[in-house]
């Protein structure tokens, strides 16, 4: 008996379980976006972190060194952060409450049939597709307290002695550019909750009618319940993004009058582009990322439960 | 809000047409000309040249100044490459960090300093003073474009500041017409009696926004004594610099005979301001000259220098557009052979023509139609205009606007006292003192 070829020869131990290569496996399809990802979000970003620890104003080379916190020590410091802080917080509330106060009462509109509403939806969207530097020296052209129609129609109909200088009067000048800005963010949120409203299936309202339900209880109890998700991402996303974009102030007022309409990111672009001060451009960008992360935990939490509600 | 002055009959609508059609065929037909026959450059080298634009005229006039001189030359060809001017500045910063500027371009004098700080330009010292016109080119440009005793740049074009007006409203009104040695005290009695709120008419369009809304008051201010410097101290909040301050203020604020949009009104404002017949007058360089005859026609404006300040003093800053070759070129024979071909007499006078601002010699500005009344003001201005004080130091340049002019708006707004507005920039201006 041949004792050795009764033996089976031991398979080789595999060096990663098939679980293991499976994971693997699952991670190398994820490669290339991780690397995309890290290329433009996350290199950028440590990028900035980097610049923000050196004095780098790109016209006095020479001065290029390390400072540790010496940039972050000047925002402290700098009583016009403070006062574009400030500013934006009447900015992004201002604008972002009223687009979706009035974006809401649009799409109930549009959510009702009646002829000619698909020309009043395209009419609607133009506010949103006109870009917002346009938006910004059109509405400069209306505000013109000498030759801008707003003056113009005001005079002509009694209600205005002598000439309002909108943008130029520190006092206007922000609600007049907030104004600017719920012009062209309304029709986001009519868009949002308009294909919101139309997902609601109408058995729901049925049943709540047929309960006894009014027109206010069916809106409170049914319509306002099954759009919270889409309310939540859309006002925190909407948040952000006016948190963020200066094009408007840029191009109406350039942060002024004497700075009342001045906002972190106008204020970051200003150092970067008109000091060309990059060290402290780039602290104010991380500053604004700390603030914006705050943002996005927020939004995180907050669609998270709605998730579960969703559930 | 209607404005008579915006109405005009149909044999002037008429006139103007037939005026501006046989100027554009007269232009046309000198822009297009290098079109009308092939190139002759083969196997050249090549010369990048960026040049800013800040309106359409400036692209004709110098595309059709390369493609005559790559006509004219078989070893060099320029490739020039157009910018919007506001990003030109950053732009070209971020191209000398980046080790890839242009072989040259057209810059503003006020930015010579920062660029010589960097180390980017070429010294032209001694190739211009063995350049032909140099000894004809008039000497207040030189001063404009030398920098730590180096000249960095030829002078493109130059031109200082005047106060534009309405000849025909200051007789509508029955006021005093401006002469070259007006007084401050003249000119509020002209700003009061040409403002007109019914009309929509105000006395002066004041600059309250932009890069020059500083220089501009502190031009006022040298007319009562102040500077900027002394001794190499920074002296601009002096109590010669508040006093003219506030009365500058008062414009605004007190005497009301500016538009109330003042605290944001730049460049486009005071200029569309004044050709829309909503002020008459302003304080500008010669480069809205030709856009204002065209808007307003050119007998209906004139331009006389600054009023005499309480100190018997005035002053306006020389504003230089310049052309500079960069260190970096690898190709600086090819470089200057461009830049002295733009400088050439023809070359020369219709780019300036074309700009609104003055040649650099004598023979030039000579010449129609800088001889003739849109531009006297400016001519006149020379004998007493200096080079701005800003320019002193690269690291002023850009507090203009981020400091100075948010500092200007909130004493106009009278959120503070124009001392104060004096005290800060003073602060500003010593702190960045490279």
């Amino acid at each position: 008996m041949n004792r050795d070829a009764t033996l089976a020869a031991t398979a080789p131990r595999a060096l990663l379980s098939h679980a293991s290569w499976e994971a693997l496996a699952n991670y190398a399809y994820l490669l290339p976006a991780a690397v995309c990802l890290g290329g433009t979000v996350l290199l950028p970003i440590l990028k900035a972190i980097h610049m923000s620890l050196y004095q780098n104003v790109l016209i006095r080379p020479q001065d290029y060194r390390f400072i540790g916190l010496g940039n972050y020590v000047r925002i402290v410091q700098d009583p016009v952060f403070w006062l574009s802080l400030k500013n934006s917080i009447v900015w992004t509330f201002g604008s972002v409450f009223f687009q979706f106060i009035f974006g809401f009462m649009v799409a109930l509109l549009l959510n009702v049939p009646f002829r000619g509403r698909v020309i009043f939806r395209t009419v609607n969207l133009l506010p949103w597709i006109i870009p917002s530097v346009v938006v910004g020296l059109i509405f400069e052209y209306i505000y013109q307290p000498n030759y801008g129609p707003l003056n113009d129609l005001l005079g002509r109909s009694g209600l205005m002695r002598a000439p309002v200088a909108w943008l130029s009067d520190p006092n206007l000048a922000m609600p007049a550019i907030i104004f600017a800005n719920i012009w062209r963010g309304m029709p986001f949120f009519t868009i949002m909750i308009l294909a919101g409203l139309q997902a609601i299936p109408g058995e729901i309202y049925e049943a709540a009618t047929v309960d006894g339900a009014g027109v206010f209880q069916r809106f409170r109890s049914v319509t306002l319940p099954m759009l919270r998700p889409i309310i939540v991402v859309s006002t925190v996303t909407r948040t952000i993004w006016t948190f963020n974009h200066p094009d408007l102030i840029f191009v109406m007022t350039g942060g002024g009058p004497g700075n009342a309409t001045m906002i972190p990111s106008a204020y970051t672009l200003i150092q970067a582009y008109i000091n060309l001060d990059w060290g402290y451009a780039a602290s104010l960008s991380v500053i604004l990322l700390v603030i914006l992360l705050v943002f996005t935990a927020l939004y995180l939490k907050l669609t998270k439960g709605v998730e579960e509600v969703a559930g | 809000m209607k404005n008579d002055d915006s109405y005009a009959s149909r044999r002037q609508f008429l006139r103007t047409l037939a005026a501006s059609g046989a100027i554009a065929v007269s232009d046309l037909a000198w822009l297009e000309a290098p079109y009308l026959s092939p190139r002759k450059a083969h196997a050249a080298t090549t010369v990048r040249f960026e040049f800013y634009i800040n309106e359409p005229a400036r692209y004709a006039v110098v595309q059709s100044l390369v493609d005559r001189f790559n006509k004219s030359q078989s070893d060099v060809e320029v490739k020039v490459e157009f910018v919007p001017q506001t990003q030109a500045h950053q732009k070209l910063i971020t191209a000398i960090n980046a080790k890839n500027p242009p072989d040259c371009c057209q810059m503003w004098d006020q930015w010579l300093g920062e660029f010589v700080g960097l180390d980017a330009l070429e010294d032209l010292t001694e190739r211009v003073k063995g350049w032909k016109f140099y000894p004809s080119t008039t000497p207040t440009a030189w001063q404009a474009l030398t920098v730590k005793g180096g000249i960095f740049a030829l002078p493109l074009s130059i031109t200082t500041e005047a106060i534009y007006f309405r000849p025909d409203r200051v007789k509508e009104y029955g006021l005093r017409m401006p002469d070259e040695n007006w007084t401050w005290d003249d000119f509020l009695a002209l700003a009061k009696g040409m403002t007109k709120p019914e009309k929509n008419q105000y006395g002066f369009g004041m600059r309250g926004a932009g890069k020059w809304a500083v220089p501009y008051a502190t031009a006022f201010m040298y007319g009562n004594g102040a500077q900027v410097l002394k001794d190499g101290k920074v002296v601009i909040n002096s109590p010669e610099a508040v006093s003219a301050l506030e009365w500058y203020i008062d414009l605004f604020r007190r005497w009301k005979v500016t538009p109330p949009s003042v605290p944001t009104d730049g460049f486009r404002q005071i200029v569309q301001g004044f050709s829309r017949g909503i002020t008459n007058m302003y304080f500008h360089n010669s480069g809205s000259v030709e856009e204002q005859k065209k808007a307003i026609g050119a007998e209906r404006f004139a331009t006389v220098p600054m009023p005499i300040g309480p100190a018997k003093k005035r002053s306006a800053f020389y504003f230089c557009e310049t052309l500079v070759m960069f260190k970096a070129s690898k190709n600086k024979e090819g470089v200057w052979k461009f830049l002295t071909y733009m400088m050439e007499d023809e070359q020369h006078y219709q780019f300036t023509k074309v700009a609104g601002n003055l040649p650099t010699r004598p023979s030039l500005s000579g010449q129609p139609p800088f001889n003739e009344a849109p531009y006297s003001g400016f001519v006149k201005s020379f004998p007493f205009a200096i080079v701005s004080p800003y320019l002193t130091y690269a690291g002023w340049g850009g507090k203009l606007e981020s400091e100075g002019m948010p500092l200007l708006q909130q004493a106009l707004l009278g959120q503070i006292s124009p001392k104060e507005c004096l005290d800060k920039w003073a602060d500003v201006l010593t702190k960045n003192m490279v």
